[in-house]
Order: C-alpha cells, then sequence, then structure tokens
C-alpha cells in the first residue's frame, strides 16, 4: 500500500466532520484504501460511489459540460463527497453539520496531490 | 500579526548572505516591507525566484510589492503565475479579481473573487467586492455608467492617501497566509484587519448611492405567477448572473418543464436521460451509509455546476449554472427551484 494514499486517507478523515474517507480505482470501483467507520463496507461503498461518478461524468460530459471534477450528495444526515484523481476517485463521508468547505478543500488538495 | 524579533531578522539576514538559495529570503522579504523598505524586499523576492521560480508565496509577495508601488500590471502578472502554479491562492485569487474589477473586467473578476469566496466565505473585502461587482454589472447591462468602478474608488478613498492605497484596502491583501513556520513569525498582513482593528484615517471602500443595490422584488422568484408555458415555469430565477437553465424532469428523466440556456431541447433530453437513472443509485448510496434520506447531488464539472434534487417522489429539479457559481448560491436557487416545480406540479401536472 502506498504511503501517500495512506497519509491521504488518514489526512482527510483527520478533518472535523469527517466520517470516512476511502480511494477507490475509478475504473474497477474497487477500494484502494480507507478509513470507515466499523460497519460500513468499503467494497459496496466504492462499488456505488464510483458507478455513481462515472455516470454523472458521462452525463455531463454528453451534455456538452466537460470533464466531471467533484460529485457532492445531500442527504438528511451527512454529505458523500467524490472527486476525481485520476486513476482514482476520492470519496469522503461527512456529518450534516461538518464544514463542507473544509471538507472540499482538502478532498481537492489531495486530489491534485495524487492526481 | 506579531512583529518578528530582531533576532529572527538577524538570523535571516545571516542565512541569505551565507547562502543564496536560503529559503530565508522570504520572511526576510516580508519584514523589510513591514519596515517599508520596499525595495530591498522587492530585490529579495526576485533574487530567492532565481532559485525557486516556483515558489507561489514568493510570487505572491512581490505582486504586493509591485502594487504596492503602483505597478499594476507587474502585480496582476505575478498573481497570475500564483494562480498558474496553485489555483486555489486565495490571496493570489482576491488580488487578480480586484485587478480584474478596477480594468473593468467584470466577468473575469467575478470568477476570480467567487473562487476567493468559496475558499473563504467570510472574507469582508472579498465580500465587499462581490456586492461592487454585482452592482456594476446591473449598471452596465442597464447602460447607465461606464466608468463607476474608477468613480467609486475615487470617491471612497482619502484625499491624502493615494489610489493604490484605496485599491489596497479595497483589495484586503494578506501578504501570506499559508506561509511555512518560519515565515509565519514574520509575517504581515496591514490589509487584513478586522473592522474593529482598521486604523480610523484607513479608506473605507463603501458602494456611493448611486452604485446602491437594486431592490429587491417584493415577491420571491419562487412566489411569483407560474406561466402556463412549461419551458418558462423557472423564467422568475433567469435574471442574468449564472443560472444557465433549470429543468424538471420525470422519474425516467423525461423533461416535464423548464428549459437550457443554450434554447436546446435536445441537449435537455440528453441530459435528462443520461441523469435520470443516477437518481436510484444516489439514494442506494446515502442509505447504504445509513445517511438518511436523499437530498440533492451537486455536479462540479469542466464549464458548468449541476444540481439535482427530488421533488415529490417522482421528479426531479436539474439546475445548470456556470462553473464559477458560488456554491451556496447554487444550492440556495435550487431550493428556490424546487418550490417552484412543487407548485408546478400541484397546479399543472
Amino acid at each position: 500500500m502506498s504511503d501517500v494514499y495512506t497519509e491521504a486517507v488518514e489526512r482527510l478523515s483527520r478533518v472535523n466532520g469527517v466520517r470516512g474517507a476511502l480511494l477507490v480505482d475509478a475504473e474497477a470501483g474497487l477500494p484502494v484504501t480507507s478509513e470507515l467507520a466499523e460497519g460500513v463496507s468499503g467494497t459496496a461503498v466504492a462499488a456505488l460511489a464510483s458507478s455513481l461518478f462515472r455516470r454523472t461524468a458521462q452525463a455531463s460530459d454528453a451534455a456538452g459540460y466537460g470533464r466531471l471534477a467533484t460529485m457532492q450528495l445531500e442527504a438528511d444526515e451527512g454529505h458523500v463527497i467524490a472527486v476525481d484523481a485520476g486513476e482514482l476517485i476520492i470519496v469522503v463521508i461527512a456529518a450534516r453539520d461538518a464544514q463542507l468547505g473544509l471538507v472540499r478543500l482538502e478532498a481537492h488538495r489531495a486530489a491534485e496531490s495524487l492526481a | 500579526m506579531k512583529k518578528p524579533a530582531q533576532a529572527d531578522l538577524q538570523r535571516w539576514s545571516e542565512e541569505v548572505a551565507r547562502d543564496a538559495t536560503s529559503l530565508a529570503f522570504l520572511p526576510l522579504a516580508r519584514a523589510y516591507r513591514r519596515q517599508g523598505q520596499r525595495a530591498a524586499a522587492k530585490q529579495l523576492c526576485l533574487r530567492g525566484l532565481e532559485h525557486y521560480p516556483t515558489h507561489a508565496e514568493a510570487h505572491s509577495l512581490l505582486a504586493l510589492l509591485y502594487l504596492e508601488d503602483g505597478e499594476r500590471a507587474k502585480a496582476a502578472d505575478e498573481w497570475s503565475m500564483v494562480l498558474r502554479m496553485d489555483p486555489n491562492h486565495f490571496d493570489a485569487l482576491r488580488g487578480i479579481g480586484f485587478c480584474y474589477l478596477e480594468q473593468d473586467q467584470l466577468s473575469l473578476a467575478r470568477q476570480a473573487l467567487e473562487r476567493a469566496a468559496l475558499l473563504r466565505p467570510q472574507d469582508a473585502a472579498v465580500e465587499e467586492a462581490l456586492k461592487v461587482l454585482g452592482t456594476r454589472q446591473e449598471l452596465h447591462s442597464g447602460g447607465t455608467r461606464t466608468n463607476a468602478w474608477s468613480d467609486d474608488l475615487k470617491s471612497a478613498r482619502t484625499d491624502r492617501e493615494g489610489d493604490d492605497i484605496a485599491h489596497s484596502a479595497a483589495v484586503g491583501v494578506r501578504a501570506d497566509s499559508s506561509a511555512d513556520t518560519v515565515a509565519d513569525a514574520g509575517a504581515y498582513e496591514p490589509w487584513a484587519e478586522s473592522p474593529s482593528t482598521v486604523a480610523p484615517e484607513a479608506p473605507v471602500i463603501s458602494a456611493p448611492p448611486v452604485m446602491a443595490a437594486p431592490t429587491p422584488p417584493a415577491v420571491r422568484p419562487a412566489q411569483q405567477p407560474l406561466s402556463s408555458d412549461p419551458s418558462e415555469i423557472f423564467a422568475a430565477l433567469m435574471t442574468g448572473g449564472p443560472l444557465l437553465g433549470v429543468l424538471l424532469l420525470d422519474g425516467q428523466g423525461l423533461v416535464m418543464a423548464g428549459s437550457l440556456g443554450d434554447g436546446s431541447a435536445g441537449s435537455a433530453e440528453l441530459l435528462g436521460a443520461t441523469l435520470g437513472p443516477a437518481i436510484s443509485e444516489a439514494a442506494r448510496t446515502v442509505s447504504l451509509l445509513s445517511l438518511g434520506g436523499w437530498r440533492g447531488m451537486l455536479l462540479e464539472a469542466g464549464t458548468a455546476v449541476l444540481h439535482v434534487s427530488p421533488v415529490r417522489d417522482d421528479a426531479v429539479v436539474l439546475l445548470a449554472a456556470r462553473r464559477n457559481a458560488p456554491t451556496g448560491w447554487v444550492l440556495r436557487t435550487a431550493g428556490q427551484a424546487s418550490e417552484i416545480a412543487v407548485r408546478y406540479l400541484e397546479e399543472y401536472a
């Protein structure tokens, strides 16, 4: 396991309000490394998040809006943020009251360092 | 921001004298700038950049020094360089945003300032600039004034201090927001003072009466009467700005109402058809993570920001905005679009 990957996930996980983070192989939809709460399946989250990211990326591309950089899901109890990092997708799960601006900034920084 | 100790200055000086490649040039240049020795500070920056040509903070400091010397084009060049190295460099975004604003390049100013606002939503200088910018754009669209920003600056600055100072105060530029530890010891932020600590003589940039924001409509867009034309139901939201269009899609991704800014029904149908299946996946993903009900999805692509939110159980609202639209604005506008969609579904569908 690359230290760079582990460090990126650990750094993201330390941001206030972040419940978990993982790096996903964009093509295979498999987790590369993750820090998730107990009971949460990294494999399942990776598969769903990458599938959703791919699908929305295709829609954006088809509509002529260009490459998808960030996808953010809003839910009653939190947020899921997925950021394009080249061959990887960074997925961050944040609590409802998380400082989303900070979470997004860190996710983009991580993407820049990994892409 | 505390002053660097004399011992620090001495140490940095010795380091730079001993080793021309020492990174101590940056805190030393900051200290010189603070002491008003801008020529020396500039020279240090230029020398340092010979060894570290991609040092964003050094370029950023050099930009400030140029600005203070009235060399605005050079300042803008330096900030452009910083942004090529670090597109999220707050100081550079803010600085170049004000340069654009002053040059009346409103679209570019908005792009830079809104990105700066995303990074630091609480920055008062950026917030104020965006207000002025919004009013300027309103005036431009009305064709009533052509050089209001320059006039604003002139009316806002004090006679004692020059245009540069007025510009600087408006810019509110910080010297070093993300400097390294050594540099932090010497950081100096003359323009980053909070309102409570602004020196009495500091000029305050505020919009004169002629620049006052237009009176908001008495009725919110979401409460205005609905058009009987389905493609026009979101027209109340389409008042310029970064909004490209809004669509109401059914559960199969078919367009029920609304339109996209390009007027192309084809792209609206295409977007609906390709995004439609993603909705159920979004709901499944948040459910798997025990995050409760799905409330929306924000997509940031190369040239646009899209927001999808569910309306009742069988429809979604899709909003498209230009890429530089602030996220908070997108979310609020999406909320209003949802209100309109709900009314439309209740009254017509």
